[in-house]
């Protein structure tokens, strides 16, 4: 269970996929305009990366290693399609909004990369763990980014207006170049957090074992 | 080795199929929904376009003079007793891929109103046409698309001059804005033919072409 917890707390900030492992990226750039795009692409891309692992879990041991990225593939694709399907069926707005990015799920590498170097060696206990880990740390990244860049970019927060009507909405935290500017100082406050939650841990062992002794 | 190909091409085609199979399940489960979802957001769009509307005939026959714009769909509208205008629904190339547009025009030969229905350009930026809460004429709070209703066909549509762009987007602003010129001068033509057309076809409808002729002229 411990170890279960460890696996699906990497995700979040140690071994975020966008703060850290730096895959994925172009999507998360283009739909963090708005919150709700955020909160959307990161369930959905949740969805794709939990439901894949799992079904490569499973089938690990039949994959022959020389066709395993095709089968990857197939894998992936299937399940995005049918997020894709079951958004425009119930969920009509959502699915106009997020537009092309649904489909470009197949392509983000945060989906290949898990499964790639984690689903296709690992249990499925573990898998679930890594992806939902994996998967919230995508989505609160998203969530983050596209929050800053529709408050500075837009005036409105998932819409809603929040800023005064004289506030002049800065045009360029809607722009590509704003989202680079945004994401970077992410991943700085990102590492900031790691190098402080590990001073903190070494500072927690060297205690308990000062205690030991 | 031929051995070792068969087996990973079989696991591969069976993994395909598998997929295919599932995928097959969900999209028979989703189809008929989607499509609903369609029909009901035509139906709303068309019921906002003509409120007094309630005949919505479905008509063929109407030509592009584009080979880059397609009409899905076109509508004659009246209400019980008199015809109101035509509704068609275009589709068209823009940034991120095709659009589909509903657009309205009315007997005066002017746009009664244009719908974005489908449209997958940038967030944030062309796909702003379909945002309500965005504004190209902040002070008169006028959608992209709000800015064509009661726009004459006559007009010259050209974005930055009489159609006003859609920040950092104007090759969004520019292709909608060709989609709607175009449609809306197919479906003048087509109701200037119409009225011409039918006397000839029979007796019985020359009060109403005769009426509609007269609405259409008297612009």
């Amino acid at each position: 269970m411990k170890k279960l917890y460890s696996v699906f707390k990497q995700g979040i900030i140690y071994e975020n996929p966008l703060l850290m492992l730096m895959i994925g990226l172009c999507s998360a750039i283009a739909v963090t305009t708005n919150v709700s795009n955020g909160i959307g692409m990161g369930l959905a891309m949740t969805f794709v990366l939990l439901f894949s692992e799992i079904i490569i879990s499973l089938f690990r041991k039949v994959i022959p290693s020389a066709v395993r990225i095709p089968v990857f593939i197939i894998v992936i694709a299937a399940f995005t399609t049918m997020v894709d399907l079951v958004m425009k069926a119930y969920f009509p707005d959502l699915s106009k909004s997020m537009g092309v990015f649904i489909p470009l799920i197949v392509v983000n590498c945060i989906i290949m990369g898990r499964v790639e170097a984690f689903a296709s060696k690992q249990k499925l206990a573990a898998v679930i763990a890594d992806s939902l880990g994996m998967g919230l740390g995508y989505t609160w990244v998203l969530i983050g980014i596209a929050a800053v860049r529709e408050l500075l970019g837009n005036g409105t927060f998932a819409g809603l207006q929040v800023m005064p009507d004289s506030f002049q909405p800065i045009l360029f935290f809607i722009l590509p170049p704003g989202g680079f500017f945004v994401f970077g100082l992410f991943i700085s406050f990102n590492i900031w957090l790691k190098k402080r939650m590990e001073v903190t841990a070494r500072a927690r062992e060297l205690a308990a074992r000062k205690e030991a002794a | 080795m031929k051995k070792e190909m068969t087996k990973l091409g079989i696991t591969l085609a069976l993994f395909a199929s598998l997929a295919c199979a599932s995928l097959a399940v969900v999209y028979s489960f989703t189809k008929d929904r989607i499509e609903r979802q369609n029909e009901i957001q035509l139906n709303a769009s068309l019921k906002e376009l003509f409120p007094e509307a309630t005949v919505f005939e479905p008509v063929e026959g109407l030509a592009s003079s584009d080979p880059g714009v397609k009409f899905e769909a076109a509508y004659a509208i009246r209400t019980d007793s008199a015809p109101l205008g035509m509704a068609v629904k275009a589709k068209g190339q823009s940034y991120g891929g095709d659009a589909v547009l509903l657009i309205g025009v009315d007997l005066r030969r002017s746009i009664v109103g244009v719908r974005v229905m489908e449209l997958k350009d940038t967030p944030g930026l062309g796909a702003n046409a379909t945002n309500p809460g965005y504004f190209v004429d902040k002070a008169k709070k006028l959608t992209f698309p709000g800015q064509f209703a009661g726009k004459y066909l006559t007009d010259p549509f050209e974005v930055k001059k009489d159609v006003i762009a859609i920040t950092a987007s104007t090759i969004t602003s520019r292709s909608l804005t060709n989609i709607i010129k175009k449609t809306g001068d197919a479906i003048v033509a087509y109701m200037d033919q119409m009225a011409v057309v039918a006397p000839a076809a029979g007796e019985t409808t020359d009060n109403v072409a005769a009426d509609s002729q007269n609405q259409a002229g008297g612009k």
